[in-house]
């Protein structure tokens, strides 16, 4: 058990000019917690995680973990078990031998390893496996032996790295849930990599987003999703993605298509001097309303029913440009292709405005 | 969808299967009837080999070779008992020396070429090239000065010497295989290991050389041969001393000047491959993946 | 440098082996041989140091290069060898490659007996050089070799193989060929397994025939193989001398460069260490400015090594 600490750390990669793959990224990860890394690819997550691990060197700053600076510590000293994307079994030895290696090297006793194992593949479903090779197992399976590896081990944090990206939609979603729970269950600090904001939300205490090697934003998934910092954040976060768009702005408010969207006077404020804003509002806060109230003129390009509600993708005029809103509605009644809808704004307090050139989120 | 892409391969590896067995009467024929010659032509010279190591010295030199012509064991027995030379004494260094030569030469090259594929180091990609170069240069006209350092290392005439030299020879082939090889197993592996608790030699040691089997065999076998059948640096440098031959050397005396004792020869040729084909047999169901995934990417 | 040190330090751990072995018995050998080219060295004026006798032998520039290079036939006839050399190199690389990839190719079919056959045929490769060598020897043998037997038995001509005749050259290819060949097939078998069964599927869906599908699947799925194994071949068989000089001994018709180094370098008294020498960096020579073409061909075709 333990706390975790970045401090300004950096991964240089040389080259010309050199990349900052992780750019002075600073984060506490308290004892017990459970965080995600997520961004898209490139972002540096998958960088930090193995910083973090001792697999990448730390060029500049320092890693802590439980109060203690290892950053030029080797990985067999820094008491971390990490999952890996591919899994990374030892494909020579048993599943048991896999669980038990690290022990084996630490020169724990025989029946002892064989307790620590057995128990771990019990808490996994993994008994009837134990005698395999990895060629024989199937991908989860794989999966939990990798997991299984891990817990053996006992380690002070636990680091896995897109650990479900090689198992297909129904098992990953399974899954998921279950690495939460033995995560809640063993209390063990664990940072997760992913590049799938979903996972990050249902899994993360915290969920630290990154792009570019830079951290853009660290919370909980709610204050993610509620008050993003910045529009790459507010666009990333959340599936469909929140409808981002560049729309003049007036004392009344936001103009877009024939509406004009009231803004708080504090948004207002924080927009002072702008003519432009970007505009931000989730599919959900849109709604479509009868022909005759007041909303902007959207046409119909495509529906995705999804079941329980059903997703419309229209074209909206902002200015002269065409610009493509994505509006949830309800299921059962979505309008159809070609269709010229109204589409109107459900929640003013939904709506997120960020800097049209920095990004930042305007707030009071 | 998993379920889907399944059974679809299912109905591929049948469609495979079908048209497999559909090939025409003619092309099967053709088909085994070419490797049927060509394994022949492979075999047919050892065969030859052992046909004429039955008979006697004089039968050997007939102007119409028969299969059998007075054949009996009388070469072995002769060759065996040492009354040509110690055949056993040159048998056992010639052992010795090539299994020596296996393990040095292997294991350096796996370690050099495990180096090469996960470590980027500055004089990396000189040391690549020189293992070509190594390759371009006949040695053997260098005895002279090999000689020479053999006795300034004190080695002259003993068969570690002979060991290096071996390995000198053997070794750029096998770091090129095994660094191959080596890139084929994925460095998550690795990783792992060092989170596990290994050091970056422990890795190498106890999870990249058991998963290295079919590139190691490779390497041994190309390695032993190597050392098995050489005869100019033997000769060169051990010891004229008959108990301290190689068999390739030792063979010699089967060669006089005027005459040649071909029954005689091939007994002992046969006697000389065998350990060399049980070596190959052991590794050959090795060979193909091994070969493949060093040269691959070279 | 510390921190260089701890970064690198394994790395260069685990080459030092192979670096001190290579340094040691090859660079150094190496720099004196290219130092022995323009001396007069022979066993007559070497030191010895066993019967304690010291080196007398004289710097003499660059005469032995323009000896040799004057292609005279006391040193060797330098050009027509390194024609010969061609020849051979060429010709035994060229049927090692069709052979060893028709093979390759008919193995890689589903073929009943195939673990059998694929034994058999990489067998010669097991089989010391030195073996063959004497078993091929004796099959030429113009008297009493099965060759000729045969070749009697049905009509046709029995040449003197390894006469003094060209015989002796087109017998010694054969030899090699025989060796080279299951070397060839494993690797280039290797190679055509590496090739994803999907792509060969994509190409009977996009309408190619067999013809095409090796022309436009398996050959280019081959390349990166073809390229290493074809560069060794070359370069090894540049440098065979263990065949030729086995078989045809000091055979003019079958001398290629480098058994004349060896010829010098054995043969007579005078052990002539001088221009052993010299042939075995012109041999370099001559392989390195072909490897340098090789690469720059290679890479021409975005082919890199």
């Amino acid at each position: 058990m333990a706390e975790v600490s970045y401090v300004k750390a950096s991964r240089i990669f040389s080259g010309n000019p050199p990349v900052r793959a992780v750019d002075e990224l600073s984060l506490e990860v308290s004892d017990g917690e459970f965080l995600v890394l997520v961004g898209p690819s490139g972002s540096g997550k998958s960088t930090a995680l193995r910083m973090l691990a001792g697999l990448e060197d730390i060029d500049e700053g320092a890693i802590h973990i439980g109060g203690k600076d290892v950053t030029n510590v080797p990985p067999k000293g820094r008491d971390i078990a990490m999952v890996f994307q591919s899994y990374a079994l030892y494909p020579h030895m048993t599943v048991a031998e896999n669980m038990g290696f690290a022990l084996k090297l630490r020169g724990v006793p025989k029946t002892e390893i064989k307790a620590k194992v057995e128990e771990a593949a019990k808490m996994l479903d993994l008994q009837k496996y134990l005698e395999r090779k990895p060629k024989a197992l199937s991908g989860g399976q794989r999966q939990r032996v990798a997991m299984g590896r891990a817990i053996v081990r006992e380690p002070s944090v636990f680091l896995m790295d897109e650990p479900l990206s090689n198992l297909d939609a129904k098992l990953r979603v399974e899954t998921r849930a279950n690495i939460a729970a033995l995560q809640q269950r063993l209390g063990t600090t664990t940072i997760y990599v992913t590049h799938d904001q979903v996972e990050a939300m249902t899994m993360g205490h915290r969920v630290a987003v990154l792009k570019d090697g830079l951290l853009q934003q660290c919370d909980t998934p709610r204050a993610l999703y509620d008050r993003p910092a910045n529009a790459f954040v507010a666009g990333f976060i959340g599936s469909p993605a929140m409808n981002l768009k560049t729309v003049p702005i007036s004392a009344e408010g936001a103009k877009l298509d024939g509406i004009i969207v009231p803004l708080t006077r504090s948004a207002l404020d924080a927009a002072g001097g702008l003519d432009e804003v970007t505009f931000g509002i989730r599919p959900e806060a849109l709604g479509i309303v009868p022909s005759g109230e007041e909303g902007m003129d959207m046409t119909v390009e495509l529906v995705e029913e999804l079941g329980a509600d059903a997703l419309v993708h229209g074209a909206v005029k902002i200015g002269d440009a065409s610009q493509r809103f994505v509006v949830r509605v309800d299921g059962r009644t979505p309008p159809t292709l070609g269709q010229h809808v109204k589409v109107a704004v459900r929640d003013t307090t939904e709506i997120h405005l960020f800097h049209p050139e920095s990004g930042e989120r305007l707030e009071a | 969808m998993t379920l889907d892409a399944s059974s679809l391969k299912v109905v591929q590896a049948g469609g495979n299967r079908l048209r497999r067995t559909d090939r025409s009467k003619g092309a099967s024929v053709a088909l085994h009837a070419t490797l049927i010659v060509a394994s022949i032509i492979a075999v047919f010279p050892v065969f030859w080999v052992f046909v004429t190591s039955l008979k006697p010295d004089a039968r050997a030199v007939e102007p119409t070779p028969k299969l059998f012509n007075e054949s009996s064991l009388d070469n072995y027995t002769r060759v065996l008992s040492g009354e040509k030379g110690d055949f056993l004494a040159w048998f056992g260094n010639s052992v010795v020396i090539a299994l020596m030569t296996t393990v040095i030469g292997v294991f350096i090259s796996a370690t050099a070429g495990y180096a090469a594929s996960r470590f980027r180091f500055p004089g990396k990609r000189g040391l690549m090239m020189s293992f070509l170069l190594v390759q371009m240069f006949p040695f053997a006209v260098l005895i002279v000065p090999l000689y020479n350092i053999l006795i300034a290392l004190g080695l002259n005439g003993t068969s570690f010497g002979l060991v290096l030299v071996y390995c000198t020879t053997a070794v750029p082939f096998c770091t090129y295989m095994l660094k191959g090889y080596f890139d084929t197993v994925p460095s998550d592996i690795d990783e792992a290991g060092r989170v596990d608790g290994l050091s970056p030699f422990g890795v190498f040691w106890r999870l990249i050389m058991p998963l290295a089997k079919p590139g190691l065999a490779v390497t041994s076998f190309y390695a032993f041969l190597t050392a098995w059948g050489e005869v100019a640096f033997a000769s060169a440098f051990l010891s004229a001393a008959d108990e301290s031959k190689t068999l390739a050397v030792g063979l010699q005396v089967f060669v006089q000047q005027n005459r040649t004792e071909w029954g005689h020869l091939a007994a002992a040729s046969i006697l000389v491959a065998i350990p060399a084909i049980v070596v190959f047999y052991l590794v050959q169901r090795f060979l193909v993946q091994g070969l493949a995934s060093g040269a691959v990417k070279g | 440098m510390r921190r260089f040190l701890d970064r690198y330090w394994y790395a260069y751990a685990m080459v030092l082996p192979v670096v001190v072995v290579i340094a040691v018995l090859v660079l150094y050998p190496l720099a004196q041989g290219v130092f022995f080219t323009f001396t007069n060295i022979n066993e007559g004026n070497i030191a010895n140091p066993i019967l304690d006798r010291p080196a007398t032998y004289d710097v003499v520039g660059f005469k032995n290069y323009l000896n040799v290079l004057s292609g005279g036939e006391s040193y060797g006839a330098f050009w027509s060898t390194l024609v010969r050399t061609l020849i051979w190199t060429f010709s035994c690389v060229f049927l090692h490659y069709t052979v060893g990839l028709g093979l390759a190719l008919l193995l890689n079919r589903q073929v009943r007996g195939r673990a059998l056959y694929r034994v058999l045929l990489i067998l010669p490769w097991a089989v010391p050089a030195f073996i063959s060598a004497f078993a091929w020897k004796y099959m030429f043998n113009a008297q009493y070799g099965i060759i000729n037997q045969l070749l009697r038995s049905v009509g046709l001509p029995d040449p003197v193989w390894l006469g003094q005749s060209d015989w002796a050259l087109v017998s010694v290819i054969i030899v090699n060929v025989w060796l080279g060949v299951p070397f060839m097939m494993v690797a280039l078998l290797g190679g055509l397994q590496s090739i994803p069964g999907d792509l060969y599927e994509a190409a009977e869906m996009d309408g190619a025939t067999p013809w095409q599908r090796f022309r436009h699947v398996t050959l280019p799925g081959l390349r990166s193989v073809s390229s290493t194994v074809v560069l060794l071949g070359i370069i090894w068989t540049f440098n065979m001398f263990p065949v030729i000089y086995l078989i045809a001994g000091p055979n003019p018709n079958a001398r290629i460069l480098v058994t004349y180094a060896f010829e010098r370098f054995f043969s007579g008294a005078s052990r002539d260490y001088a221009i052993a020498s010299t042939y075995g960096v012109l041999i370099l020579s001559v392989l390195l400015v072909f490897a340098a073409i090789y690469r720059r061909a290679l890479r021409k075709q975005g082919e890199v090594w």
